[in-house]
């Protein structure tokens, strides 16, 4: 570990959820804090920025490159200055903005704000005085916000280009999907504590050494990896999607036009792949997809209603297909 | 002395440069605005064998201060042109394509016009281009053909991964360039590896052609009018000059002509072909709404098509080994199908078990910022649109903002603040290009 390092840290300050969550946000931020002191004290030239992404817009909290300037004259003797310049502005800027009466606190919290944000700094950093290994931790204590599937994945990428490893820690709630593929995608870590009071030996020693020495220690690796995706029609999170082949637009169920480039899909596709839906396993086999007429048993329903309606040709198929899959 | 030679051949390059302009009218069109000379320099200059060795240094101009800041933001600004002239709205992209890039092999490419030589730059190039394209358009596959001594060459099948395609050109002295090229040959060549693709991915022939001349063996027009009812779009960066050939395949097949004036230039024309091209209005030939569906079998857009597609889960390399259905091997890591919960090895592909299309959900988002660019942001250029609360730092990264006006070039921002038309918070000129270019997505609006 020749090198300094740089860290952002991304922090999800939704009221509502640290409401909710066993770990209290004073007790959160003391363990955080030392943690972020450690981050400085062990390079002398680390740099640290943190965000806060408050609901509906996210801020810059600290940046070391430039030090607040409304901060205490009067330094404690005890207390090494750069850890009280931190720890200062960042409980100062948090309570200044949490305190900010116009703060809806049933909006979900702009994580992708701050999190675009942060990589902004990185590259103004980077390109006035080229980082090695820069990183991003984002420490969220927010379910998944599908609506913002799309900016999360397109920062995930900027990240890849800009070789920064994002780390991710979910602190309380269940696991969430688009960090855990930001961590895959970026090389970093995930972690979703399950004992919030030894949070501050987590970080210690998960997201402390530099990706660089990572190879060498045992940091925790992932388990399984959902690759799910949100569907652009109702933001679901769906994991059998159906995908216009013009735009790769996701949808949750089949539609006749692409909300996105206003594709009109054929009619014959629609009736197989909404006879195929409801039985998930039995009528799997729709790759061989059969005509209706192509089978005896389907061309004698189609004789018995000669005007065929959609619902007959869509339980035809589905039949057919039955038919078909056993017959192979 | 040095002094001397210095001015003649500065005097040659702009007694040049005119000549240059009529023979790539493309690029000169594009060229003809920039009135400042030291911006366009690198342009300009028509061939590099006419210099006597390269002047990097030209390309910068410094100001009185002896500061480069000025040349940056001719950069800058030039990329901003750019964008305003691109449309701000969603349009249609075909996504999942299919390229054959077909490379002149001929000994016309070994002249050392371009520095180290032809072949070697293309190659190079090639590989840079292959990369991003994979990157850009990960559901998209490239195939390889070489022209050489008279005849098409395969030289990598048809492939959708990246590393298969770069080992496919790796080795130099395999494709060792001999002999005359031939248009048709590779041309046709090139549409029978694509004839068996579905209709509703793109085909696209990208040339890189290096010499004057082609030796073909029958009617080149014929094969480029089944070109056009193959719907393939052919596109050509040449290395030497215009031919009329090469024009009318690209403009009768609704692709992109250029001709390379420099090392530069060769990057930016190849590079522009990365992008996925807008669909073409022909393709849009929707029926008037109203008509019943159900009479008309013929769908609206033979071109497209609903998939079902399926998302896996990744299990960890740790995991308890167990058997895939591919290749029945003992692994621990895989993915899982979502629907049959069958183990694959790899993505993306089909299941063996239940036929399901599985793909890893990152591959599609990739190509979601072409479907939602970020707005333009409008540069501030007056004093009045500086409101006296506004933030004084970026709204990205908090650099500070200049107080007062700074004399600035056409397009860019007296005060460096670039705003967002959404949310209304003003960004630094870095920050603006880097939004639009690396993050598609706004920091403020978060769209």
């Amino acid at each position: 570990m020749d090198n300094s390092s740089h860290l952002s840290v991304v922090l999800d300050l939704s009221p509502a959820q640290w409401y909710q969550s066993p770990l209290s946000l004073d007790s959160f931020l003391a363990q955080l804090l030392v943690f972020l002191n450690a981050h400085i004290a062990l390079k002398h030239d680390n740099s640290l920025a943190v965000f806060g992404a408050l609901p509906d817009k996210s801020v810059m909290l600290y940046a070391s490159s430039e030090p607040p300037m409304d901060t205490p004259a009067t330094s404690d003797p005890n207390c090494y200055p750069p850890f009280k310049r931190l720890d200062s502005a960042v409980t100062a800027r948090i309570s200044e903005q949490l305190e900010d009466p116009l703060l809806d606190v049933t909006t979900p919290s702009a994580i992708v704000g701050a999190l675009t944000k942060a990589l902004c700094y990185i590259n103004r950093l980077s390109v006035a005085t080229g980082l090695v290994d820069p990183r991003i931790l984002i420490l969220s204590v927010s379910p998944d916000l599908s609506n913002a599937y799309i900016p999360i994945m397109n920062s995930i990428f900027s990240a890849q280009k800009l070789k920064v490893t994002i780390d991710a820690g979910q602190i309380y709630g269940p696991d969430t999907v688009f960090l855990q593929q930001a961590a895959h995608l970026t090389g970093g870590s995930y972690l979703h504590l399950t004992e919030t009071s030894a949070l501050l030996q987590y970080l210690i020693m998960t997201f402390l050494p530099p990706p660089s020495i990572r190879k060498v220690i045992a940091v925790p690796t992932q388990d399984k990896i959902d690759f799910r995706a949100a569907c652009f029609c109702h933001k679901n999170i769906v994991d059998i999607g159906f995908v216009c082949s013009v735009c790769l637009s996701i949808f949750c169920q089949p539609t006749p036009v692409c909300s996105t480039c206003r594709t009109k899909f054929p009619i014959k596709t629609l009736q197989r792949l909404n006879a195929s839906r409801p039985l998930t396993i039995s009528s799997a086999n729709n790759s061989a997809r059969p005509t209706p007429v192509s089978t005896p048993r389907s061309a004698a329903t189609a004789a018995r209603h000669p005007p065929m309606s959609a619902e007959s040709i869509q339980n035809g198929s589905g039949t057919s297909a039955v038919a078909n899959g056993s017959g192979h | 002395m040095e002094v001397d030679s210095d001015s003649d051949i500065s005097l040659d390059l702009d007694h040049q440069s005119s000549k240059a302009k009529g023979k790539a009218k493309a690029k000169a069109a594009a060229d003809k605005k920039k009135a400042d000379k030291g911006k366009a320099k690198a342009k300009e200059q028509p061939y590099v064998w006419e210099a006597s060795f390269a002047r990097s240094w030209d390309t910068v101009q410094e100001d009185e201060a002896g500061s480069l800041q000025a040349s940056v933001e001719d950069l800058m600004a030039r990329g901003r042109r750019r964008r305003l002239l691109a449309p701000a709205s969603a349009i249609r992209r075909t996504i999942i394509r299919h390229l054959i890039l077909v490379l002149d092999l001929s000994a016309s490419m070994m002249d050392r016009d371009m520095r180290p030589t032809r072949f070697d730059l293309m190659l190079q190039y090639a590989r840079e281009f292959i990369s991003e394209w994979f990157d850009q358009n990960p559901l998209g596959q490239i195939g390889i053909v070489g022209m050489r001594a008279g005849l098409g060459e395969r030289v990598g099948a048809m492939s959708g991964n990246p590393q298969e395609v770069l080992k496919s050109i790796s080795d130099r002295v395999k494709l060792e360039p001999v002999g005359e090229p031939s248009l048709q040959n590779a041309i046709e060549m090139a549409r029978n590896n694509m004839s068996h693709l579905p209709t509703h991915s793109s085909r696209e022939i990208l040339i890189l052609f290096g010499s004057l001349t082609t030796c073909d063996p029958g009617n080149i027009h014929d094969t480029l009018d089944t070109c056009v009812q193959n719907k393939i779009r052919i596109s050509i960066v040449a290395l030497a000059a215009e031919m009329k050939i090469c024009r009318e395949l690209c403009d009768k097949t609704a692709g992109q002509f250029g001709v390379a004036m420099n090392e530069g230039h060769f990057k930016d024309l190849l590079f522009e072909l990365v992008p996925p091209p807008a669909q073409r209005a022909a393709a849009r030939s929707a029926r008037p709404s109203g008509t019943n569906a159900g009479l008309n079998p013929a769908p609206a857009n033979p071109a497209a098509d609903l998939m079902m597609m399926g998302f896996p889960t990744r299990l960890p390399d740790a995991s308890i080994p167990s058997l895939c259905v591919c290749h029945s091997e003992l692994k621990s890591q895989g993915f899982l199908c979502p629907r049959c919960l069958s183990k694959v090895c790899d993505v993306p592909t089909d299941c063996d078990v239940c036929g399901l299309m599985i793909v890893s959900s990152p591959h599609l988002a990739r190509s979601y910022h072409h479907l939602f660019p970020v707005k333009t942001f409008t540069a501030i250029m007056k004093d009045l649109d500086v409101a006296p609360d506004a933030a004084d730092a970026c709204h990205g990264c908090t650099r500070i903002f200049p107080e007062r006006a700074t004399n600035a070039k056409e397009g860019m921002s007296p005060f460096r603040r670039y705003r967002c038309p959404d949310c209304e918070n003003d960004f630094c000129s870095e920050c603006d290009v880097f939004i639009h270019d690396v993050i598609h997505c706004c920091p403020g609006c978060g769209k």
